[in-house]
């Protein structure tokens, strides 16, 4: 960090190297943003997690009564919406923020107060969603809310209320954020950074962001609709007046399976930066690991009905919808085994880091094929909505997304701090993650055969299922154990880890040629990047003369700012350096923070007291206006 | 590092897989999906089977490589600089031409399976008309004019077409020995049919609700009694007639009762004596009147004999083996009652004066309700016992149920308050009930 000894005359440029709490409300910087990401969704890992050990504690005999059939139903339903909504996407987004600037060689987002603004609303409606939970008022429709259990009719209770709002409210950050994300990939790669040059995480999170802004709209639309129903009194999904239930089926899952790449595929970017890093050898198959991302995301509109098989679409929905999900596997499987080849010849070595990407690739394996098996109605019509469901996508999702992204905490560890994680606590960490994931999933794959239901708080016994479900309650300790290694590794790693330098791994992209951690400005000069792996053209040539670079002579440089790419090991102030710095700022939290109150006007309307509700709505609206009419008339820098 | 640590947890993992693996080749699995009794389940375990062996192949393969890999190219000191390939085109096509090839061979059998199952059913078909509750299942049988609920008696070697639909959230129906599910929509009638196959053996088999349907989710299950197409059509025979006292029901109420207490096996029949001796006849009984069959207790097994736990509502069992059916009869069909035992107003019994009928009735039909083994959606043995206690506080064994506590002091969630003493039923008046009820053979 710059000391404050050197203080600069920008007041308003210094505080953003400042520490206290005033500095972390109003910083635009997209690094503290980022860090700010990943400490809020690895708090709501904890959330989630603890909620997983209730549930598998309910479950570890049959007939117990650890937690009751409704607070079960709350635990199932919030551990499925944090995982999703506050963990995964958030831990995503934690390094889209903190990676994609410094791997495009840009200084900041495209526009670091609408990205400020994305995690408040986040932070802020995180809570919104989960501290009614302890009122026993959480949401209780599941993670999928379908009609006309979330309707006013059959749930008219506050617990879907606050599922309803709460994901309008986390999905405005997510659409603000993904906007941001394609605008600053577009607009501020460095020179002569083309598209196919880009590190492979930034392709995939790319891709997400087109997910993301092709999504999210559909559920903005259904959760419309059943807000509505719920609060005004509409009949979209109310049978009794006619409404349509298998609309919000639709509706939810043209959304949620796309979701599900918007969950894994950043993982497969953070995975495709560790192995190659760790390999010293070049990503196997660049442009068919960028288009099989593409084709993932594009396959993955067209297959939602086979969340629906069960509903009775008539054969040749049934068809189609099999058919296309089986497609899904392909690009998949490329994957896959471009992974093993980039590793396959190379020199590796295992930190924990590398540990973690290859137990990604073997886990997702696994629920791959399981995946493929459930493609296939006549066989999915036993699996769905059994445990084995339950089995393969905890293999997708903590098998993958979750090994993926503790792949990149520990690969990244030192670039955000300038220190190294502890690689013996890692050991631990991994090896008990690894241990305990298959002794919690793998077993559900046989319960869920052997005929035992999602979603139900209690079993009876004598059904053949007691040994998986105690074998899985027994894994989920585990986990819960080497979660808190983790934790525990992180935060004091902070401090007592080994300094990392610059490089510390030999990585191939541009983000490590800066200081660890990054200087506010991130890049002193921007280098003009003439090939894929330009930190390798540095330091390595051999590695990388088998691919095309933009010059010849790599003396000439084409942009007239531009450097060429080399290790800045200086630190200064951007003002010394003339860098134009954003303002910090409060605004962005305010506005989301009135948007929060907004919201939850509805729920006072709930509660029947008008007056009450009208002030709420009226004022935070007006808050949120006002906020909004500040921040934009406020100058950026 | 890494070898020392794997040393390390091997044996725990071996441990796993072992269990497993025995788990897989032994031990009782009486919900098991791979059980071939209908052609619903064949399909299915065809295409399983070809998935599992496809599966397990690419597993092996990518696994092996990863492994390989990982060892063959770990660093060691003074090794070559590794060679530098960026892809190869032959390779990659190779990778996505075989996976595709796979899915060729599940694709095919899948869509002629989908075809196959969704076939108009045989006209000649038993009808089975599935309606769902909050937390219970309607089952009908409009050939023969039966309603009854959450057990399903099926001839086997036919055809049995189901109409599903739900009266109030979507539920899903799911006999896993017996094919796939099938949801039910609010707003659409929808289809399934199998065949139970001709050589399966009669047996009790459990089905469950796979739709998450709100708090007693988990508590909506059912029975499922396949039987000889004979059995068939005498269970059905008697399940069409009215029950109420029936001399024939009554005689043979009470030799099933003591059948049973001679095999002394069950804990159902020794809380009490149900049915008085000298039961009066309330109706005068048609002379013709069927002999009432049931699936024998006897060859249900523990899987379908539900352990739920019961709750602590304190009951006196000593007034349970007094009960007395008449007086319990009185209770429910006297008008004068309605407030202490509205019984009728949500539950249909054919014969006597009905508030509900099969359509609006928000409970379970209890025409034949002593024909049942189970009751509560599967929840529990029809004993004299757990059938008290459900009068006397419903909501205390089954989280969210629509019933009510009618027992006098017993707290009741729909007022959120305790049932008055005077507006509630005592435990004698219970017993009557019971004893009325386990009477309705």
């Amino acid at each position: 960090m710059a000391t404050s000894a050197a203080i600069p005359t920008n007041a308003h440029a210094a505080s953003s190297e400042q520490t206290g709490l005033w500095s972390w409300l109003t910083t635009v910087d997209h690094k503290r943003i980022g860090i700010l990401y990943l400490y809020t969704a690895l708090f709501y890992f904890l959330v989630g997690g603890l909620e997983a050990v209730l549930i598998r504690t309910q479950l570890a005999k049959p007939n117990l009564s650890v937690v009751s059939a409704d607070f079960y139903n709350q635990l199932f339903t919030m551990h499925g919406t944090t995982m999703v909504f506050l963990v995964v996407m958030p831990l995503s987004a934690a390094f889209f923020n903190y990676l994609i600037p410094l791997q495009i060689g840009a200084r900041d987002v495209a526009f670091p107060r609408l990205n400020a603004f994305s995690y408040w609303v986040y932070a802020l409606g995180g809570l919104f969603i989960t501290l009614p939970i302890f009122w026993g008022l959480a949401p209780d429709g599941g993670w999928f809310g379908y009609a006309p259990l979330s309707g006013p009719t059959y749930g008219g209770g506050f617990n879907m209320d606050f599922w309803v709002l709460g994901l309008q409210i986390l999905g405005i950050s997510s659409l603000a954020a993904a906007f941001n994300f394609i605008t600053t990939i577009i607009n501020m790669r460095a020179p002569g950074m083309t598209l196919m040059r880009m590190p492979m995480f930034t392709w995939m999170s790319f891709v997400v962001q087109f997910l993301v802004i092709l999504a999210f709209p559909v559920i903005t639309a259904a959760l419309f609709f059943l807000q509505f129903d719920r609060f005004f009194g509409t009949h979209f999904f109310e049978v009794a007046a006619g409404g349509d239930p298998l609309l919000w089926q639709h509706l939810f899952w043209v959304f949620g399976h796309p979701e599900v790449y918007i969950l894994i595929l950043p993982a497969f970017g953070l995975v495709s930066e560790v192995l190659p890093t760790h390999s010293r050898k070049p990503l196997f198959g660049y442009n068919v690991m960028a288009y099989s991302g593409i084709m993932i995301g594009f396959l993955g509109f067209g297959v939602w009905a086979h969340h629906m098989f069960s509903v009775g679409m008539g054969p040749v929905a049934d068809s189609i919808f099999s058919v296309a999900t089986m497609l899904i596997g392909i690009p998949t499987g490329v994957k896959i085994f471009n992974w093993i080849a980039t590793m396959y010849g190379g020199s590796l070595r295992f930190p924990v880091a590398m540990k973690f990407a290859i137990g990604l690739i073997a886990m997702f394996t696994i629920g791959g094929i399981s995946g493929v098996m459930h493609s296939s109605p006549p066989s999915d019509l036993q699996q769905t909505d059994t445990y084995f469901i339950v089995a393969h996508f905890h293999y997708v999702l903590f098998g993958g997304a979750i090994m993926g992204i503790f792949a990149g905490i520990y690969h990244y560890f030192p670039k955000i701090t300038g220190r190294f994680m502890s690689e013996k606590l890692g050991e631990w960490h991994f090896w008990l993650n690894f241990i305990g994931l298959n002794l919690t999933f793998f077993p559900m794959h046989y319960s869920g055969m052997l005929g035992m239901p999602r979603r139900i708080y209690t079993y009876d016994a004598g059904q053949g299922w007691d040994l998986f479900n105690l074998m899985s309650t027994s894994g989920t300790y585990l986990l819960l154990v080497s979660g808190l290694i983790f934790a525990y590794n992180f935060f004091s790693s902070r401090k007592n880890g080994a300094p990392a330098g610059n490089d510390p791994w030999g990585a191939p992209t541009l983000e490590w040629s800066i200081p660890s951690p990054p200087p506010e400005y991130n890049f002193a000069q921007i280098p003009e990047v003439t090939s894929r792996y330009p930190m390798w053209d540095l330091k390595a040539p051999d590695r990388t003369a088998g691919i095309a670079h933009s010059h010849a002579d790599a003396g000439v440089i084409a942009e007239a700012h531009a450097v060429p790419v080399h290790e800045e090991t200086e630190r200064r102030t951007a003002k010394e350096l003339g860098i134009p710095i954003p303002f910090p700022t409060i605004k962005p939290l305010l506005v989301a923070l009135g948007i929060v109150v907004l919201f939850s006007g509805l729920i006072v309307l709930h509660a029947g007291n008008f007056p009450l509700a009208m002030a709420t709505m009226l004022g935070g609206g007006a808050f949120m206006v006002g906020s909004l009419y500040a921040w934009l008339t406020s100058p950026l820098e | 590092m890494p070898k020392l640590h794997l040393r390390r947890f091997a044996p725990a993992a071996a441990l796993v897989v072992a269990l497993l693996v025995l788990a897989a080749c032994g031990g009782e699995y009486p919900n098991s999906t791979f059980s071939k009794h209908t052609e619903l389940n064949e399909g299915a375990v065809f295409i399983w089977d070809r998935m599992m062996l496809l599966g397990t192949i690419v597993f092996v393969i990518v696994e092996a490589l990863l492994i390989y890999t990982i060892w063959k190219f770990r660093r060691r000191e003074g090794g070559p600089a590794p060679r530098q390939i960026h892809g190869n085109a032959a390779l990659e096509i190779t990778w996505t031409a075989i996976p595709a090839l796979i899915l060729v061979f599940i694709a095919v059998p899948t869509v002629r399976t989908i075809f196959e199952n969704q076939r108009k059913a045989p006209a000649e078909a038993l009808q089975v008309e599935v309606i769902g509750h909050q937390w219970w299942w309607e089952f009908r049988y409009p050939q023969y004019g039966i309603t009854t609920a959450n057990e399903l008696y099926l001839p086997i070697g036919k055809t049995v077409n189901f109409s599903l639909r739900t009266k109030d959230v979507l539920h899903s129906f799911w006999i896993p020995q017996l094919g796939g599910k099938r949801d039910l929509i609010s707003n659409k009638v929808n289809h399934i049919w199998f065949t139970p196959n001709a050589a399966m053996e009669p047996s009790a088999l459990n089905g469950a609700c796979v739709e998450y349907c709100g708090t007693s989710h988990a508590n909506m299950r059912f029975r499922t009694f396949t039987v000889t197409p004979a059995e068939f059509e005498q269970w059905a025979a008697h399940q069409k007639t009215v029950a109420i006292g029936s001399p024939a029901a009554i005689a043979a109420a009470a030799a099933a009762d003591s059948a049973a207490k001679a095999a002394a096996k069950s804990p159902v029949v020794k809380t009490a004596s149900l049915v008085p001796t000298a039961a009066p006849a309330l109706h005068a009984a048609p002379s013709s009147a069927p002999e009432v069959w049931v699936f024998p207790a006897e060859k249900i097994g523990p899987h379908a004999w539900p352990s739920t736990p019961l709750p602590a509502v304190a009951f006196d069992e000593s007034v349970l083996a007094a009960g007395d059916a008449k007086a319990g009869r009185e209770l429910l069909t006297n008008p004068a009652n309605l407030g202490k035992a509205p019984c009728l107003t949500c539950h249909v019994i054919k014969g006597e004066t009905n508030y509900a009928t099969d359509d609006n009735a928000r409970g379970p039909n209890l025409t034949h309700f002593g024909s049942r083994h189970t009751f509560g959606a599967g929840l529990f043995r029809a004993d004299a016992k757990a059938l008290a206690l459900w009068i006397k506080n419903a909501p205390a064994m089954k989280p969210g149920s629509q019933m009510p506590s009618f027992g006098a002091g017993e707290y009741n969630p729909l007022i959120k308050a305790p049932v008055p003493a005077a507006a509630g039923l005592d435990d004698k008046q219970i017993a009557d009930i019971v004893a009325y009820l386990r009477s309705l053979k």
